[in-house]
Order: structure tokens, then sequence, then C-alpha cells
């Protein structure tokens, strides 16, 4: 089935996506001998949950031809949901130590705050985006723009009207001994970021690939009116699509409370990183969001491990702006782009 | 066309750019802090920061409203010109009214870089790239502590010594003015025709002949250069700056007064802004004990405006109060050219929707 096409290789090694692929590779290596399996751990850890955010980021442009700049508030509604949840399993949990809670707790947040995320995802399609969509097409790409830095502005004061502005974070999900490997000591939370990430991201991969919905996604993002013309409902789909973007934000969100505490503009961060991904991984471009996390996250890592830590918006958002110099449609670039540029 | 008298007041208002229902709404600002309510200091300082996002706002319209780029990091440009001021008053002893000049050179300066930069992308595209310069300067403002001070704010000389805010409203009102003039004069020769053209299809305008790379460098280049020049005043009026000045909500900020006011119109975000900002600081000071409720409703009214009304408060001023059938209202609201019958359309009626392309 998988043949070994030389030429292939040797192409694809010298093509933007080859390059910076292989350069990021060489360069974590790089800095996980000479500064430490850390290095990788973290890369490893953040890039599987900066993914999540950032495939949904990708998956409502490319589908929805919407930018979204609201999207770090559902990974926001996602800390918010795990801590209100979490917080009385915890004290439940705290008299009754034998109590299947105990290993089940993290389990139910995650997907409570998946669930609440996705509501909010279809509350804003239909009380916002689909508002918008039925009066004016027009400009689509900009005015949807400027509706979600409104949705943004909106959902991180309510935050802050409604549940105030301190810090709501918790200890951790899952106690006992950090795991051990190459040296490093990684907690079972880190631990089982990474690996809710790695589930998500492949059942996401699945749906998308071998679903019949999932194809309708993909067909819509495709052609709109293609899709409209094979009988695929499309206020279905673009509600679904919102609703499973938003949950994946609210999973990461949700699943980092640990080390994000819920506070009103907590997602400006990860908002801010998802943007750095899905532009150089090319608008639209879901699996190339996977890749670009990494890259991003790596970037990060490095930046912290090598210059000191504050310079992390610095030194990637300066690598970005010359990548989108030399190459506009981004390392994995795609065909939505046209679209976008309006 | 019969040769319309005109009276040394109405030369002055066309080279103002001012329909006289303009002039007096200046007038009547800059006789406002005279009359009770509004003497008292603290709604002095409110006004000072109305007339300062209006400014802004009217700025970040001739890049918004005209070629069609959201300059997403416009604040971190003002912060930029801000710091350039404070630190060349503090090292060396400038006089800030050279300070602003030379904030507005450096931003300026970025403007170019970024007019430049941003060539190839459009829309969207370019709207990421100067806000990722402006989150590169923000984070660049933080951490080059031996120059800003970093988070711990530098502080600056403010302009006047006296206590009361008075001149610096003056001030800020006049800049405003100069502002306006300057990006109106500009727009209303051939080039903020081109602007246009490029701003709603950019192959269309190059088919006519208009070199894009040359307009949209001189319209980033001035509006930056506008920026800076505020972000000086900024400086020496708050007499502090920490880096949260160029953050994206500061930008975001301006986006609204400006949308909500009409892009493409220049003063629908001046006009906008006092009414805006004051209520919001009146809602906030009256409803303390629920904070952040003055930004709900402002984000709320933002979204409302894009979904039922694009074209935003100047687009619904010249559909309905730009051509009464009485005379000298028509005169009042849209200057001495004006005829009620003979004009068929009107007169300066962009429609919003359509310019942002």
């Amino acid at each position: 089935m998988w043949k070994i096409e030389p030429l292939r290789i040797l192409n694809w090694t010298k093509s933007a996506a080859g390059i910076s692929i292989l350069l990021s590779v060489a360069a974590a290596v790089f800095a996980t001998l000479s500064r430490g399996p850390h290095v990788l751990v973290n890369t490893v850890v953040m890039g599987g949950m900066l993914a999540l955010v950032s495939m949904g980021l990708a998956l409502v442009f490319g589908v929805m031809n919407i930018p979204m700049f609201a999207h770090g508030e559902y990974f926001m509604i996602g800390t918010l949901v795990a801590y209100y949840v979490f917080t009385p399993i915890n004290a439940y949990v705290g008299t009754h130590p034998d109590s299947v809670l105990n290993a089940l707790g993290p389990l139910i947040t995650i997907v409570a705050a998946a669930g609440v995320g996705a509501l909010a995802g279809v509350a804003s399609e239909v009380l916002v985006f689909s508002q918008l969509r039925k009066r004016s097409r027009e400009n689509w790409v900009m005015n949807s723009f400027l509706l979600t830095v409104g949705l943004s502005v909106v959902l991180i004061n309510g935050h802050q009207l409604f549940f105030g502005a301190d810090f709501k974070g918790i200890v951790r999900f899952w106690g006992g001994a950090p795991f051990s490997i190459l040296d490093v000591f990684i907690s079972r939370d880190r631990a089982m970021a990474f690996f809710l990430a790695t589930v998500v991201v492949m059942v996401f991969w699945v749906f998308m690939t071998y679903t019949r919905t999932g194809r309708a996604i993909r067909a819509v993002s495709q052609d709109e009116t293609g899709a409209l013309m094979v009988g695929i409902g499309l206020n279905a789909i673009l509600m679904l699509t919102m609703a499973i973007s938003c949950a994946l934000a609210a999973v990461a969100g949700a699943s980092l409370l640990f080390m994000f505490p819920s506070y009103p503009s907590v997602g400006l961060e990860p908002l801010y990183m998802a943007w750095f991904v899905v532009i150089i991984a090319g608008l639209g471009n879901v699996l190339g969001a996977v890749v670009g996390a990494f890259i991003v996250s790596l970037l990060k890592v490095l930046t912290v491990e090598y210059i000191g830590s504050g310079w992390d918006f610095v030194v990637p958002s300066v690598l970005i702006i010359i990548i989108l110099v030399f190459k506009p449609s981004g390392l994995f670039g795609t065909e939505v782009r046209g679209v976008l540029d309006k | 066309m019969e040769k319309i008298a005109r009276n040394s007041l109405d030369k002055l208002l066309d080279l103002l750019c001012l329909t006289p229902l303009g002039a007096a709404a200046l007038v009547l600002l800059a006789v406002l802090p005279m009359i009770p309510p509004f003497n008292q200091e603290y709604l002095i300082r409110w006004l000072i920061s109305a007339a300062f996002i209006a400014a802004l706002s009217i700025a970040f319209d001739f890049t918004a409203g005209y070629i069609s780029i959201v300059n997403f990091g416009y604040c971190a440009i003002m912060g930029l010109g801000g710091y350039t001021s404070a630190i060349l008053a503090e090292r060396i002893g400038l006089t800030p009214w050279v300070g602003m000049l030379a904030g507005a050179l450096t931003a300026a300066v970025l403007g170019f870089v970024i007019g430049i930069v941003t060539l190839r992308l459009r829309g969207i595209f370019a709207a990421c790239l100067a806000w990722f310069f402006g989150l590169a300067l923000m984070g660049l403002a933080t951490k080059m502590v031996w120059l800003t001070r970093g988070p711990l704010g530098l502080r600056v000389d403010r302009l006047f010594g006296s206590a009361s805010n008075l001149s610096f409203y003056y001030l800020i009102l006049a800049m405003m003015l100069v502002i306006y003039v300057i990006t109106r004069w500009v727009t209303r020769t051939k080039m903020g025709l081109a602007f246009k053209a490029i701003g709603q299809n950019m192959e269309a305008a190059r088919t006519s002949g208009i070199n894009p790379v040359y307009y949209r460098i001189v319209n980033f280049t001035l509006s930056c250069t506008l920026a800076g020049w505020l972000g000086g005043f900024y400086a020496h009026f708050y007499g502090i700056l920490t880096p949260d000045v160029m953050h994206t909500a500061k930008t975001v900020e301006v986006l609204a007064v400006a949308y909500i006011g009409g892009r493409g119109s220049l003063w629908g975000g001046a006009a906008i802004a006092f009414p805006f900002i004051i209520g919001m600081e009146l809602i906030r000071s009256s409803l303390s004990n629920m904070p952040g409720i003055n930004l709900v409703i402002y984000g709320l009214m933002l979204m409302v405006v894009m979904i039922y009304y694009p074209g935003g408060f100047a687009h619904l001023f010249d559909t309905y109060f730009r051509r009464p059938r009485n005379r000298f209202l028509g005169y009042l609201v849209n200057g001495v050219d004006y005829r009620p019958n003979s004009i068929s359309e009107p007169p300066a009626a962009p429609i919003a929707q359509k310019t942002i392309g």
C-alpha cells in the first residue's frame, strides 16, 4: 500500500512545508540534546492543546469564512465550566475518597466543558453569524471579523460581570506521582492533557475523513454552492461546524485548567498563538494546523529557553511576519485563500 | 450651472472641509467646558479622552474606510509615537512639542515599513500582519525595561504645568481638527478617489491605471504618522506610559468608534465618539458595582451596528438628514453648494457597505 518514492520525498524536502518541518525537527532535537528533554516535553504538551484550539479556528475559517477573533473566548468558557464543575466534584471526592468520581471526575469535567462549548458555539451561530448571513453576504469576511471582535469584547466582559475578575483555578486534575520518561518528570495532568489532545485529534480526523457528515463539512469548505446543489443542508452544517470548533477550544481550555486558571482574558494568549498557527499553516488548512501548532509551540518553548520568558510574543511574531512576507499563503497553503482575500 | 455666491465664511468652511453644522458642533465643543455640568474637572477629562478617540478614529478610518485594510496594530503604532516622544523628553530633554513630531516621524517610518510589507497581502491577511506587528511592538515595549521601564510605567512630564486640563482639551480639539482637515484634503483630491478604487476592487483599479503600491504606502504612512502624533499627546497628557497603551483592546476601542460612526466617512467616528465615550464613562461610574457592564454594552453595540446597519451613523445621517426640503436646513448640513431640487443623489453619500471591498 505504501510505496516509497524517492523522488517525491526529495521534492517534499525541497518544498516550504518540508523545509520547515525538517528544520523544526532538527531544532527540537538540537535543543533537547543541549538543554535537556524538558524542551521536547513542553513542546509536545503545549503543541497538543494548541492543535485543538487552532484546528477549530482553521475549521471556522475554511468552512464559514469567518476569521474568528473570539476563539479564545471559547477556550475561556471551557476553563470556566471546568472550574465550576470540577470544584464540587473535588470537594465531594475529598470526603468520599473511594467514590468512582475520583477517577471519572476530570473526564466528566472535560465532557461538560465540551458540551457547553458546543452550545455556546451554536448560540453564537444562531444569534450572531446567521443574522449577518441573512442580511448581507457582501464583504462577509471583514464584516464577520468585526462581529467576532464585538463578540470577544462581550464575552470577556460578560465573564468579568457575572463571575468576577479573580483567578479561578485548581491545583490538579489527577493526583498521584508524576511519570518519569527520559529522566524528566511529567505530571499526570500534562500527560493526560497530551493524551486527550491526541485522542481528540484522531477522532476528529476520522470524523472528517470517513463519516458522511464530515465529508459534507469538507464539501461546504471547498464549494458552498456545489454543496448546496448536491443536497447538503447548509445551515445545519454551518451550525455543526461552529459547535465542533468551539467544543474543541473548550476541551483545550478545560484540560489546561491547571495551567491557565480561569479569568476574563485568559483566552487571549491561546488566541494569539492559534492565529500564529493558522497563518503559518495557511488559513482553513485543518490538518496543517496540527503540524503548525507543534511548530509554533516549539518556537515559543525555544524562545523561552534561549532568550527568556516574555519574549515569546516578539520572536514568534517577527518570524511569522517574515514567513508571511515570503510565503503569503502559509507554509502548507490552501486554495481557500481566494475567498479570504476580500 | 449658475454661479454660487460665496462669502468669506463659506470659503473658510470649504477650506476646512466642514459643513456649517459641523462648524457649529465644533464651536459647541469649544464652549462646552464653560457650560455648568461640563466645567468640572472629571468631565473635562472625559471630553479629552473622547476627543482623543475621535481624532484616532478619523486617522484610523483614513485607512480602514478608504483602502479597506483594517490596521489592527493601530494603537501599538500610536504607543510607539508616545514612547518616542516620552523617551526623547526624558533622556535628552527635548521639548514635547518637537517630541510629538519626532513620535510622528518614527510612526511614519514604521507605517512605511508595514505598508511595504503588507503590499502583497489583502483584507484579513494585511490586518493580521499589522496585528502581529502590534503584538511584537507591545512585547518589545514590555521587555526593553532599560528603555521603557516596561510594565512599571514610564513617567513623563506633562505638556502644560497647570492643574487644569482645559489647555489639554483645546490642544486635542485643535489636533482633531488638523487631522480631519489633512485627511479630508487628501481624500477630496484625485488621490482619495484612487484610495476608494483600490479599496473596492484592486484589479479594476489597476486596470484603470492606478498604481496600488504608491497609494497604499502613502495611505499607510500618513495614517500611522497621525497616530504617532496623537501618541505624543497621549504620553504628555496622562503623564505615564505602560505597554498597555499598545494593547489590541485599545485598537478595538478605536475600531468600534470608527465603525459605529460609519466607515469611509471620516467625520462619523468623530461625531459618535463624544456621546459614546461620555455615555460609556457615565455607565461605568454610575454602575461601579457591576464592573465590565460598559464594555459589554459597547461590544453589543458594535455587533448590532455590524449586523443591522453596517454603514453606521454616517450612512444613517446621509440617508435621512442630508436632503431636507428646507433650504436653510439644507445649507446647514451640506454647505453652500446645496440645491434642494437639482440634486437627485445624496451629495456626499458613500454607500458604506460597498466601499469596503
